[in-house]
């Protein structure tokens, strides 16, 4: 079959590799409809995530139709549409059993790559490194699938393919965002990030009944989408980001901040240039301009919530979250306790997140499709490939 | 102990715990069916049953080096399992397996502790420089992979998968 393969820093082709096969007993091979960059791939591209191997297949987000059965597979059929989020999670562990998907104690094939790092190791994720568990990715013609039982979800009818990719990682990582934060009413959710992430958390947050959703980035089309959403728009550009929350909060914060941006964080100024200087030293692998704004700009008492992905970051103002009392919540998506619900909500109108997929591309031209997404030329939101 | 003693006990050593969400009897049952031996140690030996609670290994070393040898269950009781390799083996060691119960809905503690005893002595030659694998590894590996075929029924591998290597495919 024809796969996208990372072949080494900012060099990607479509190769000719052989097909999967089913492994163990609750596998299933899907043959995927629709695929989609994340930005968290661009950390893989750019190198600053060790352990990718040259040839291994990208694509951790993506939806498509069963074609084979493992013998132990009971809840979904050969011919069944489906969405599978990008961890993958056994249904059986104590981490399972407690909504705590990427965590899975039992779906991680290279444990003794990522315990030294993380001391205990994760959930396997699909495409994401050796020392995540080295799975092969779904920018390909086919992808395994391992515990359909528990990572497969029927796509209703009503749900169209492009509106069932992002409910693979977008959508429940937004999701999972806004729910971190605990929203009650008359709260004011403040998000860092209009990409995919960080749109699918504002309209996630208001799901949940937030009062007033604040949207921060500084691409104007990005912005633009976020107050088609219903958010308000701030371009950080333009304007003080902790004095205009202020001026919208009436001086007392937001409730919640959700940083949905991660360790490639624009920012502005000399911190900005330290940070890339260092990061470009490899003396550390994150800029983090905006999970430092968040912490100041949330109120006293209120909830960090951390989307981005980070690895290394040195001068973290620890003392601020202390003093202000607040409470962080981060996590990789616990997508298996979403999706249903997000299937709903997108099937009733309520969740949009079709909107994302502002450029379509065959397979063949995913090299091209990263690069456009990489430097949002054209306002690329998402990335979609058609294999 | 002196600082060299003290690296040589580290060295031959290999101790670890995990916590599976089943009630001992059953785990114990699982790890004394010879097919699971042969499954959770497949990362550092090939262990082949033979006869009753017993099993030949072979297990290699770095520069094409094989070492063999056959254990037996030594003591069998509800919350232990020892085995011990038999005269002739190229690496004797003993292993321990001890099971507890663990706190709350949490399940059952499994520790195991192997000791391997290199030809030459410990200070002959390091363990770590033996096999072709981390001495830590051997037991950290082997207990993932058993809980995994406990509470799933089978083992996570990636053996083989689509890559643009080695012909298309990794093994």
């Amino acid at each position: 079959m024809r796969a996208l393969c990372w072949n080494g820093v900012n060099d990607l082709r479509v190769e000719t590799v052989s097909d999967p096969e089913i492994l163990n007993p609750n596998d299933v091979i899907l043959k995927v409809r629709l695929s989609t960059t994340c930005g968290s791939d661009l950390h893989l591209i750019d190198g600053l995530i060790p352990t990718m191997r040259e040839g291994d297949v990208l694509g951790h987000e993506f939806m498509g139709e069963i074609v084979d059965v493992g013998r132990d597979v009971t809840k979904v059929a050969k011919g069944e549409r489906v969405v599978v989020p990008s961890f993958i999670s056994c249904g059986k562990c104590w981490y399972c059993q407690h909504d705590l998907y990427s965590l899975c104690d039992t779906t991680h094939p290279k444990p003794e790559l990522q315990e030294p790092l993380l001391g205990y190791p994760t959930a396997g994720i699909y495409a994401y490194s050796h020392a995540f568990g080295g799975y092969a990715g779904a920018h390909a013609e086919y992808v395994r699938v391992p515990f359909a039982d528990t990572d497969c979800f029927k796509v209703p009818d009503g749900v169209s393919d492009e509106a069932a990719l992002f409910i693979s990682d977008a959508a429940p990582t937004g999701f999972m965002g806004a729910d971190f934060c605990d929203i009650q009413g008359g709260d004011v959710i403040a998000v860092w990030g209009c990409g995919g992430v960080g749109l699918m958390a504002q309209q996630s947050a208001m799901i949940l009944g937030a009062e007033r959703v604040i949207a921060i980035d500084r691409y104007p089309e990005r912005l633009a989408q976020a107050e088609a959403f219903g958010a308000i728009p701030l371009d950080y550009t333009k304007v003080d980001v902790i004095e205009a929350l202020n001026e919208l909060t009436g001086g007392r914060g937001p409730d919640a901040c959700i940083d949905a941006v991660g360790m490639e964080a624009g920012g502005t100024g000399l911190q900005q240039a330290y940070d890339r200087v260092k990061q470009a030293l490899y003396l550390e692998t994150d800029r983090g301009a905006a999970l430092r704004q968040a912490m100041l700009a949330v109120r006293k008492g209120g909830t960090l919530s951390i989307l981005g992905v980070y690895g290394l970051m040195d001068k973290f103002p620890l003392g601020l979250l202390m003093n202000k009392g607040v409470t962080v919540r981060t996590a990789q998506q616990h997508g298996q306790a979403y999706v249903p619900r997000l299937l709903e909500h997108a099937q009733r109108g309520e969740l949009t997140p079709a909107a994302l997929a502002t450029h379509r591309f065959s397979l063949e031209e995913s090299p091209t499709g990263y690069h456009m997404f990489k430097h949002k030329d054209d306002g690329c939101l998402r990335a979609v490939f058609v294999p | 102990m002196s600082t060299a003693e003290a690296e040589a006990e580290a060295d031959v050593a290999t101790a670890a715990s995990i916590t599976i969400g089943k009630p001992a009897p059953e785990l114990r049952a699982l790890w004394l069916q010879p097919e699971t031996q042969s499954r959770i140690w497949s990362h550092f030996a090939e262990v082949t049953p033979s006869g009753e609670q017993a099993a030949e290994w072979t297990a290699h070393g770095p520069a094409g080096g094989e070492y063999r040898w056959r254990t037996a269950v030594t003591d069998s009781e509800p919350d232990l399992v020892r085995w011990a390799t038999q005269d002739g083996a190229d690496v004797p060691n003993v292993g321990e397996l001890k099971f507890r119960p663990a706190p709350g809905d949490r399940g059952t503690e499994l520790h195991l502790d192997v000791r391997f005893d290199p030809p030459g002595g410990a200070i002959g030659q390091a363990l770590s420089k033996l096999f072709h694998i981390a001495p830590r590894e051997i037991v950290r590996t082997a207990l993932y992979r058993f809980r995994a075929l406990a509470l799933t029924g089978e083992i996570p591998t990636t053996d083989p998968q689509p890559a643009a290597r080695k012909g298309g495919e990794d093994r």
